[in-house]
């Protein structure tokens, strides 16, 4: 017992330091800023797909709206559907048109 | 000089800068726990109290103000060593037979270590905490998160095999 015991006390005055604290230091803190930063971009990206898959969903549903309600239009043609159809459709040229020519006087 | 606590708190609200100082204040004390409980192992050491600064910093929001940051930075670091001799287990039994043995960086107090080395892994940590660093059994159990009979019993039995 007294040699376990010496053995002990041999051991707890003996002292254990790290080869370049500095360094050890310098280096666990880089490598802590590395994962925060890996963690805060991930968390970003995550957030921007949440977004991007709510904006999807949010943009798709009036345009199948819109198409149903087109479909319903052509599938029982009246007069004045097409009329209407063919005044917004040509209404939406034209102002294409202008806005083109202005974009190319401005160019030129 | 400024304490644990207070270094945790402000590392918490001001970032991550101030743990620096945490980190040179215990480097050697955990770098000297590492070497006892992985017998002299200079390389696994240091890795041991690497894991353990990072898993601290990760888990630092938990930290109890109410007890001490050595203590809880203990108790991290023993299961960073758990961790980390399970893992070389599991890579020694899947590479035992295609590579070639590796000789670890081996310094310190060889007494010591051929002392513990008939004690399981759990037995060597119980002793090591208590009879190198002079623990309290009930200290002990909290760290570790066990029941004081359970590290006393282990203990017991760590000193029956070295009698």
């Amino acid at each position: 017992m007294n040699q376990l015991e010496a053995i002990i006390e041999k051991e707890k005055e003996t002292s254990y330091s790290q080869r370049n604290k500095e360094l050890f230091s310098f280096y666990t803190l880089t490598l802590i800023n590395q994962e925060q930063a890996s963690k805060r971009l991930k968390r970003k990206l995550w957030v921007s797909l949440l977004l991007i898959t709510g904006g999807i969903f949010l943009l798709l549903s009036p345009i199948n709206k819109m198409m149903n309600y087109f479909i319903l239009i052509l599938s029982n043609p009246s007069t004045v559907d097409i009329f209407t159809m063919a005044a917004v459709s040509y209404g939406f040229l034209f102002v294409l048109i202008v806005f083109l020519k202005k974009r190319i006087s401005i160019l030129s | 000089m400024e304490t644990d606590e207070e270094l945790v708190r402000r590392t918490l609200s001001e970032g991550s800068h101030h743990f620096g100082v945490l980190i040179q204040r215990y480097a050697d004390y955990l770098f000297g726990l590492g070497m006892r409980l992985t017998s002299g192992n200079t390389e696994l050491a240091e890795d041991i109290s690497q894991q353990a600064f990072m898993k601290s910093f990760t888990y630092l929001k938990s930290f109890n103000s109410q007890k001490k940051f050595k203590h809880w930075l203990t108790g991290i670091t023993v299961n960073c060593y758990k961790d980390l001799i399970q893992k070389e287990n599991q890579h020694l039994s899947l590479n035992a037979k295609d590579e070639p043995s590796y000789t670890p960086h081996l310094e310190g107090n060889i007494d010591f270590f051929n002392l513990i080395k008939p004690l399981t892994e759990d037995e060597k940590i119980l002793f090591t905490l208590k009879y190198v660093y002079e623990y309290q059994i009930n200290e002990i159990a909290d760290l570790l998160n066990l029941k004081s009979g359970t590290v006393k019993s282990k203990i017991s039995r760590a000193l029956e095999k070295l009698k």
